[in-house]
């Protein structure tokens, strides 16, 4: 039969590090310079302005902790430890475990983009995504995925509850996991045959250098 | 060929003698074991602790010793490992099966934490990871000792959290090697559903 839309291992997500397929840097619903303002060159105001605030020992670096006092999800929990370190080591380019000004900011953009396409899948708008949304953002992004997939996910990352939902955070880290592992797996998968032989050690190096 | 963590003495990976099916019917003298009065002090109704009540249980049963007591996220970990039946929670059987596995590597953690100070550094942990019988590649290495530092220091929590990856990891590649040679060929859906399922 046909290979599914998107090929059989979907299409990318919104933008890398740094960059955009959006299009250029964001238009001003954020005004003019924020007070204090005197961001660096290519920095929003706005940005810069969070940046300090979360920054909160002035040391010109965010760290995983910092970050976590930063982002919230819908229901108001701050982003859990995984999804700030993802975060974290996606923009740092430094190797230092932290992110400066430039990495904050780009991190935010890349995170404003996430939260559309979450509240555009979050249907029913209840702020978290449930088992059908969750079925039909994987179809819109391309993934030919199981209904089991979803229903792992959930029980892996939703709160214990009659009617399991994910949150923000849980939606980022799961999209950008998806998104790695099926890179690794197509490089491997010369021939586009849909499945590669792995020994024990390249699965492991696979697995560990993009899910860790 | 062979997969790491041959039985060591004080519990290794493989080891089959842990006894019952888990969640399966009580063994006689349960109610003498005492690792049973820890589980059934924060155990429900329904025999089955959830992540919350695993890291009271842990904690209670002193098996960090000196060390800090479990995360949440980690407690969670080791019941994905163990879950079975994906319902979340663990059986008595399954909590002890656990137990075992953990005292294991803590002894490990212990030989390599020759300060004492509840933490081990990017060396230790790679030979400790070696001990255990993985064989990783540099990157592998790398990555690992990069996501569970912290200063480059791995503390017991997160050097139990890495062990349980990687044996979940090796468990999910062990039983699709039917030929036992070390090679599984991979659909793509269930590589996605195998590795993310940890």
């Amino acid at each position: 039969g046909q290979p599914p839309p998107g090929g059989l291992y979907g299409q990318t997500p919104p933008g890398g590090p740094y960059g955009s397929p959006y299009g250029g840097p964001q238009p001003g619903p954020y005004g003019g310079p924020a007070p204090g303002g005197n961001a660096p060159p290519g920095v929003d105001p706005e940005a810069f302005s969070w940046f300090q605030t979360v920054d909160a020992d002035h040391s010109g670096f965010i760290s995983v902790k910092e970050l976590k006092q930063a982002l919230v999800n819908n229901n108001w929990s701050s982003f859990n430890d995984e999804t700030c370190l993802l975060m974290i080591n996606m923009f740092d380019k430094t190797r230092s475990g932290r992110i400066d000004v430039y990495g904050f900011s780009a991190l935010l953009r890349f995170i404003q983009q996430w939260k559309s396409l979450f509240q555009q899948y979050d249907r029913d708008q209840s702020g978290s995504i449930s088992f059908n949304e969750l079925q039909q953002a994987f179809s819109q992004m391309g993934y030919n995925l199981s209904p089991q997939f979803s229903q792992l996910l959930l029980a892996r990352y939703a709160q214990r509850s009659p009617s399991p939902s994910i949150q923000l955070d849980r939606f980022i880290h799961i999209c950008m996991q998806l998104q790695s592992l099926t890179d690794a797996f197509r490089e491997k998968d010369t021939a586009l045959a849909g499945n590669v032989r792995l020994s024990y050690e390249d699965f492991l190096t696979m697995v560990v250098t993009r899910m860790l | 060929m062979a997969f790491p963590g041959q039985p060591a003495p004080a519990g290794g990976f493989y080891q089959g003698g842990y006894g019952g099916a888990p969640g399966g019917p009580a063994f006689p003298g349960q109610a003498q074991d005492p690792l049973y009065g820890y589980f059934a002090a924060v155990g429900g109704q329904d025999g089955q602790i959830d992540a919350d009540e695993l890291q009271r249980c842990l904690t209670q049963s002193g098996i960090a010793g000196a060390y800090k007591p479990f995360n949440l996220e980690t407690c969670r970990l080791m019941i994905s490992m163990l879950d079975r039946d994906m319902s979340g929670t663990l059986g008595f059987n399954e909590f002890k099966e656990l137990w075992f596995v953990v005292n294991g590597w803590k002894q490990h953690f212990v030989t390599f934490d020759s300060d004492g100070s509840g933490t081990v550094d990017r060396q230790e942990l790679e030979k400790a990871l070696i001990n255990m019988g993985f064989r990783l590649s540099p990157q592998a290495v790398t990555a690992i000792t990069k996501r569970y530092s912290t200063h480059g220091k791995i503390t017991f929590d997160d050097y139990i959290a890495c062990c349980v990856k990687l044996r979940a990891l090796t468990e999910c590649f062990r039983r699709r090697d039917t030929t036992q040679q070390g090679f599984v060929n991979f659909q793509y859906d269930d590589f996605i559903q195998c590795v993310m399922s940890i």
